[in-house]
């Protein structure tokens, strides 16, 4: 407490008056009256302490919830503690109680970041949906009418309904992403898109956030560390990814790693903002970072530095390759009903072929690593066979010494061969933080096998700090399980667990050198093709929307795809193509209704303005989406059922090994207006199907496959005995102990007391969770594939089961990819001088918080793209300048923010524009985004199936448009 | 501009006398919390901002204002320009002397403007016919904002620049805003040293605005009052860290108690000297600290890393941090290297920040377990 109160005689003792008059006099006291303002009150007594209630009064509140993000932020999970005050949560504050894991490291406190420090400013945002809307006017007019629940339901029943009987069930396109959504409220629409046998679109492959490379090279790319690892590498290399602007409340474990002595690289055409915290930058052509990974390879395969133990047990390396054919040797060239997936070693000590075995990664001889050698096939031909390091060693020696990969990724010899001393220091500790950027370029994958060569070459697998990251979504089962479930509760779960057992088993039979998690991979990919109608919706596109005119399109394609396009689809659906069971809806079946929830297609279907909205939009008779917010996609389509928000439901987000604690969210507050939480829409819904269906006296529906689908008991089997969201919950928390993913004993009380809990461990139910192939230890981070490099040797899921480097399937020969080479960005768009680069913004995340007014305040306020001063001065363009970007494809218009961090064009080298994804379409003028210049390519290799790991399955092997380095040009608007 | 005792009354001379012992008593503290921000841990996010906003900046007439932000330098920052704005002391004869430095009053357009979105134009309107647009208060398209040159930094192609500075009220031990109010309704809280408006006495007349050298005070155009950071003394009171830095993610920021030589902020400050006030010339004597950003080797016209040096030129971190940010960078380097090397450095130690909740002592306490219904406070 602060009180003036002078004395006269006090006040005479003061000295320094001059300093004070100068002060006075400089702040303009003098010369006026202020003097007299000033001086007035200076004697009287004022208790300073006496307002300060003002503000103790502000922070106050009735109320305490937990509180999550149910979006697709990766990896999300952050715990936090909403307050609410008269009925409105008026802040939210991170919980911060992340227990300590591993002391030798930072705990994880406190996770956050500005868009869920917010959202309870969003949650009231003007754009938030309170009540069910219909479309009254035509479609996009902006004409729209309030109407009850009843109502929009059964409209949209009856739309279903005529969907079953005209087109047949897979004609209903059910699209879910994970956005906006949370996981017990995401399976609700997914139980009901599965009763009425809707085509399923596979979301990987709609975000595009499949890992292509990871995945051709390990079988599988759904494995990482849980953030925590990170602290632990000694060289992180920020490669394709910008933990700055996407990984915020993961961050500092970099930023700390870095002080615990780890190197920070970070490699990337323009200096981004995860540059600025590296110890070093390397700049590379846009695309050509496969060509710096090789020619890393060659110098760590030249110097003699690589981990030639690891090499031998791990990967595909030491296996032979014929050299009459590049295909790989097999049990079925040398030996009566041999195997055609076992390959063989060159036994060093023996000098003979020795047969890899399929089911232990323990080697049964010393296998040569190098060197060319004869065998005789059963046929009695000789051939000449290589190793695949022989082959590998020998392109790079070609083709990637650092003098010869500098001119194909413009990074500087010298600097390539300081990042290879680098990877040498830290063999065995290097991490490749890689995001879900190199999976949208064209040639995104060749990228991803170089990255994970050089992990390979330096044994920096399934140790702690180590690796790579892809994408996973599993460790909460019992709520995926409820999926099959007829029912909850435990009796329900204990007929569905042994059909799933029963299904392990028989593939087990079938082949019993298969892992668990092969064993687990299959089971899933059945389910997907039988029971869950997944698939990838590149039939969708290409038999109904104008998609095809992109893929068509020759010039938009690399150079080195030696047929048309058209061939390769044709072959890969025909019979043997691979794709048997996922062709759907058929090229007759006129897509119907479409569905969504938890993303927004119109913004992020690539190119989805011109490829989707003339042609397969106009196709369906009923569209609607659950939704918080006004979208595009909503305001382009049919009914609106406004959903409850992320305070206002009680869910999880989806789970992720990544920040390994099932996180929880609880009701603060009733939704708004007349919004429902998801799980009560969909029951509800499927009430008035069955209805609609039982008025006109059919109920029963036939797949092309011959299913039969029946809707007669949907409102029962959508409601699953369940009287409210605590009991699907209870269930689901139930199951997933029984699974073995939480703790015993794991209810609802104990997650409203704690707000999180630890994972304990995967399970055989879900292939993603396999995928992890690790045990979860509870004192140290979760350290991924240590069940292939630890004491289990347990083979990868790939085809020849070994991190495998060599792809024989026929295309990638014809491709001349059998080995990871690097091949150039192709034209996508046109022969123009700039290249239009992306990635996850800031201030969103996608687009749920893209229209946030306080958020939208933290920058311009409107869509911006980032360009370089010296290519916007040859263009006469400014600072703030609106500019129009082009190509053969469309057009848009943008304001420029001009920065000497994007790459410049030069007389060899394209320039680089930036835009960071997620505008809402609506933002731009005509409604028209940067998806305007991104027609959606697909690399034709992604359709290459029947060929080992090359298979899809839910999330996996899904063929995905790619956005990235599209060709543009830009001038004044 | 020197004044002439000799000239002025001495009724003038009592005042004046008067005016200086006033001040000295409102800076007066008993003890100051200070606050250490590492800009090698900030990842630019605005958590903090928005920490701030939804605690203290959501009510009437406080919407437009940010007593925390994040801007990228180098920047014009916000408000546009503020390190061209004036303000705080000229430091002359060792300190005996602080003469006060005219300052400009910020502009609502020159902070950014509580922009407002046509939302009805875009839902009832034809597809394609009608965009989001922001509009100032006054109907005009804004051109500036709290971060409006986010991420465009400095230097050329590949050598451009560039790093988040957070910025609150820098709690200085010589405020210029305090000597600036002719109400003398700015003082020093004595239990913790945060500088605060006493909303009571405050009339609006707005020298404190000029006055402040970091700009980082506000007008409340409803209420008429002058409003700026709190250092949130009323968490402060309760053992609650602030709400910016409890809730900085990047774990970027350290509280403590200044002058204790056991606090975090302690050896930051004073034992390892990493720790540097903004704009030290300023003369006010910040009480916000900050480590200064280290930055990845230039390239030369080759694309050749060079090592040696670093690319945020030494010129402009001085101009930032005053002439001791090359000693602190290089303390920053060597305790890095040596970790490097397999050995021991307590400064990385203190930076890793293995167990976050140490950040803030002693001021421990999670605000959770807090009763504070809003009757509980009178």
């Amino acid at each position: 407490m602060k009180e003036i109160k002078l004395t006269r005689r006090k006040f005479l003792k003061v000295s320094g008056a001059s300093v004070a008059l100068l002060s006075l006099n400089s702040f303009g006291f003098f010369g006026g009256n202020s003097i007299a303002n000033a001086t007035q009150k200076l004697i009287n007594e004022w208790d300073y302490s006496g307002w300060e209630d003002l503000h103790r009064k502000e922070w106050t509140w009735d109320k305490i919830t937990w509180g999550t993000h149910l979006v697709d932020c990766y990896p999300g999970n952050c715990l936090w503690r909403v307050y609410t005050k008269d009925g409105v949560v008026f802040r939210e504050e991170q919980a911060a109680k992340y227990p300590v894991v591993d002391p030798t490291g930072p705990d994880f406190n406190p996770r956050g970041c500005q868009k869920g420090a917010s959202y309870s400013i969003m949650m009231y945002n003007p754009d938030r949906l309170k009540y069910p809307m219909k479309r009254v006017g035509e479609r996009g007019s902006g004409k729209w009418k309030r109407v009850s629940w009843d109502e929009i339901l059964e409209d949209i029943a009856e739309g279903i309904v005529d969907g079953l009987v005209e087109q047949g069930p897979e004609s209903i396109i059910a699209e879910f992403g994970p956005g906006n959504g949370g996981y017990l409220h995401i399976i609700a629409p997914h139980r009901l898109a599965m009763k009425l046998g809707a085509t399923h679109l596979d979301l990987d492959s709609t975000i595009g956030d499949f890992n292509r490379g990871i995945y051709e090279t390990m079988g599988k790319f759904m494995f990482m560390d849980s953030v925590d690892g990170w602290f632990f590498g000694k060289l992180l290399l920020i490669w394709h990814m910008n933990p700055v602007y996407t990984r915020i409340p993961s961050y500092h474990f970099i930023s700390e790693a870095r002080y615990n002595g780890a190197e920070i690289v970070s490699i990337a055409p323009d200096y981004n903002p995860s540059s600025m915290h590296a110890d070093e930058w390397i700049p590379v052509e846009m695309g050509g970072d496969a060509a710096l990974g090789l020619s890393v390879c060659q110098i760590l395969i030249e110097k003699g530095w690589i981990d030639v133990p690891f090499i031998k047990e791990q990967t595909d390396l030491p296996l032979l390759v014929r050299t009459d054919n590049q295909r790989f040797l097999r049990a079925s060239d040398m030996i009566q009903k041999g195997r055609d997936d076992q390959l063989y070693y060159w036994d060093s000590a023996k000098q003979a072929p020795c047969l890899t075995p399929l089911e232990t990664l323990t080697l049964p001889c010393d296998p040569a690593l190098e060197g060319t050698y004869k065998v005789t096939l059963l046929d009695g031909k000789t051939v000449e066979v290589q190793t695949v390091f022989h082959q590998l060693k020998t392109s790079v020696n070609k083709d990637y010494t650092p003098e010869k990969a500098s001119k194909l990724c413009k990074t500087n010899p010298e600097t390539i061969r300081r990042l290879a001393e680098k990877c040498h220091r830290a063999m065995g500790h290097i991490q490749v933080m890689v995001g879900w950027n190199s999976p949208k370029y064209y040639h995104g994958d060749l990228i991803e096998r170089a990255m994970c060569l050089i992990l390979a070459l330096t044994g920096s697998f399934g140790k702690k700090g180590s690796g790579i990251r892809g994408w996973n979504e599993s460790l909460f089962e019992g709520a995926l399980f409820q999926t099959f479930k007829e029912a909850i509760g435990t009796a329900a779960s204990m007929k569905e667990l042994p059909r799933q057992m029963k299904m392990i088993k028989k593939f087990k039979r079938e082949d019993p050198t298969i892992t668990d998690e092969i064993a687990s991979i299959r089971m899933e990919r059945w389910r997907d093709a039988n029971e869950l109608n997944m698939t990838v919706p590149a039939f969708l596109y290409y038999f109904h929307s104008d998609y095809k005119k992109a893929w068509d399109t020759k010039e938009w394609h690399c150079p080195t795809m030696k047929r048309p396009f058209e061939e390769y689809f044709n072959e890969a659906i025909a019979e043997g193509g691979g794709w048997e069971g996922f062709v759907k809806p058929a090229k007759d079946q006129i897509p119907s209704v479409y569905m969504w929830m938890g993303t927004n297609p119109a913004r992020k279907n690539r190119g989805w303005t011109k490829n989707i909205l003339p042609s397969l939009w106009k196709k369906y008779k009923t569209i609607f989406g659950f939704e918080t917010r006004w979208t595009t996609t909503l305001l382009h389509g049919d009914y609106i059922l406004p959903c409850a928000g992320f305070y206002e439901k009680l869910d999880t987000r989806f789970p992720t090994p990544h920040v390994p604690w099932l996180t929880l969210t609880e009701q603060a507050v009733k939704p708004v207006g007349e919004a429902k939480m998801e799980w009560e829409i969909c029951c509800m819904l499927a009430e008035k199907i069955e209805k609609a269906a039982k008025k006109r006296g059919k109920t029963k529906f036939v797949q092309r496959d011959g299913k039969e689908i029946d809707v007669s008991d949907m409102g029962k089997w959508q409601k699953m005995g369940a009287n409210n969201i605590d009991e699907i919950m209870e269930d689901a928390l139930e199951t997933s102990a029984l699974l073995g993913n939480l703790p015993v004993g794991t209810n609802l009380k104990k997650m409203r007391q704690e707000g999180i809990v630890r994972f304990t461990g995967v399970s055989t139910f879900d292939p993603i969770s396999m995928n992890l192939a690790t045990d979860i230890k509870p004192e140290e981070p979760i350290i991924p594939l240590t069940w292939h490099t630890g004491t289990k040797k347990l083979p990868y899921p790939s085809y020849n089961r070994r991190i495998q480097f060599y792809i024989d399937h026929p295309w990638f020969i014809e491709a001349d990819e059998q080995l990871p080479v690097h091949k150039q960005n192709p034209k996508i768009g046109g022969d123009y001088p700039l290249r239009m680069t992306s990635g996850h913004q800031r201030w969103s995340v996608h687009s749920i918080w893209v229209t946030s007014e306080q958020l939208l305040r933290t920058h311009q306020g409107r869509p911006f793209m980032f360009m370089n001063p010296e290519d916007a001065k040859k263009r006469g363009i400014e600072d703030g300048d609106y500019v129009k970007v082009y190509n053969d494809f469309d057009n848009f218009k943008i304001h420029v923010k001009l920065t000497p961090s994007a790459k410049p064009e030069n007389p060899v080298e394209p320039g680089q524009v930036i835009i960071y994804h997620a505008w809402e379409p609506f933002m731009f003028k005509d409604w028209k985004s940067y998806d305007a210049a991104i027609p959606g390519m697909v690399k034709w290799l992604d359709f290459a199936a029947g060929y080992g790991h090359l298979n899809y399955f839910r999330w996996n092997w899904c063929i995905q448009p790619v956005d990235r380095a599209m060709a543009v040009q830009v001038e004044k608007a | 501009m020197a004044i002439d005792d000799s000239k002025l009354t001495d009724r003038e001379k009592e005042l004046a006398n008067e005016f200086t012992a006033t001040k000295d008593q409102l800076r007066k503290v008993d003890k100051q919390v200070a606050m250490v921000m590492d800009l090698n841990k900030c990842v630019g996010c605005q958590l903090c901002s928005m920490a701030c906003k939804t605690l203290w900046t959501s009510l009437e007439g406080r919407e437009y204002m940010w007593w925390n932000k994040v801007n990228t330098q180098p920047g014009k920052g916000s408000p546009k320009d503020w390190e061209r704005m004036g303000g705080g002391y000229k430091v002359l004869f060792g300190g005996k002397v602080r003469d006060p430095v005219r300052g400009k009053l910020p502009t609502k357009k020159e902070f950014g403007d509580m922009w407002k979105y046509n939302w009805d134009g875009v839902v009832n309107s034809k597809a394609g016919d009608v965009h989001l647009q922001p509009k100032n208060d006054d109907g005009t398209e804004p051109d500036w904002g709290m971060n409006w040159d986010e991420d465009q930094g400095g230097g050329e192609y590949p050598n451009a620049f560039y790093f988040y500075l957070p910025r609150i009220c820098n709690h200085c031990a010589y405020p210029a805003c305090v000597d600036a109010c002719p109400r003398n309704a700015l003082y020093k809280r004595e239990e913790d040293g945060a500088v605060v408006v006493d909303q009571e006495r405050c009339k609006g007349y707005r020298f404190c605005l000029e006055a402040c050298p970091y700009k980082v005070i506000y007008f409340n155009f409803i209420k008429k009052v002058s409003m700026k950071c709190i250092f949130c003394y009323p968490r402060l009171e309760q053992g609650v860290p602030n709400a910016c830095a409890r809730q900085c993610t990047g774990r970027v920021r350290w509280v403590g108690m200044r002058d204790e030589p056991n606090s975090l902020i302690y050896k930051l400050v004073k034992v390892w000297k990493v720790a540097l006030p903004l704009h030290p010339e300023y003369g006010t004597e910040p009480n916000v600290f900050y480590v200064p950003p280290l930055s990845p080797p230039r390239l030369d016209e080759n694309g050749k890393l060079d090592p040696s040096k670093a690319r945020i030129p030494m010129k402009y971190l001085r101009y930032l941090f005053g002439p001791e940010v090359e000693n602190a960078l290089d303390t920053m380097n060597k305790e890095m290297e040596k970790v490097r090397k397999g050995g021991k450095s307590e400064l990385m130690e203190i930076l890793i920040a293995r167990e976050w909740k140490k950040m803030f002592e002693p001021f421990t306490t999670d605000p959770a377990t807090l009763d504070r219904k809003p009757s509980s406070i009178k």
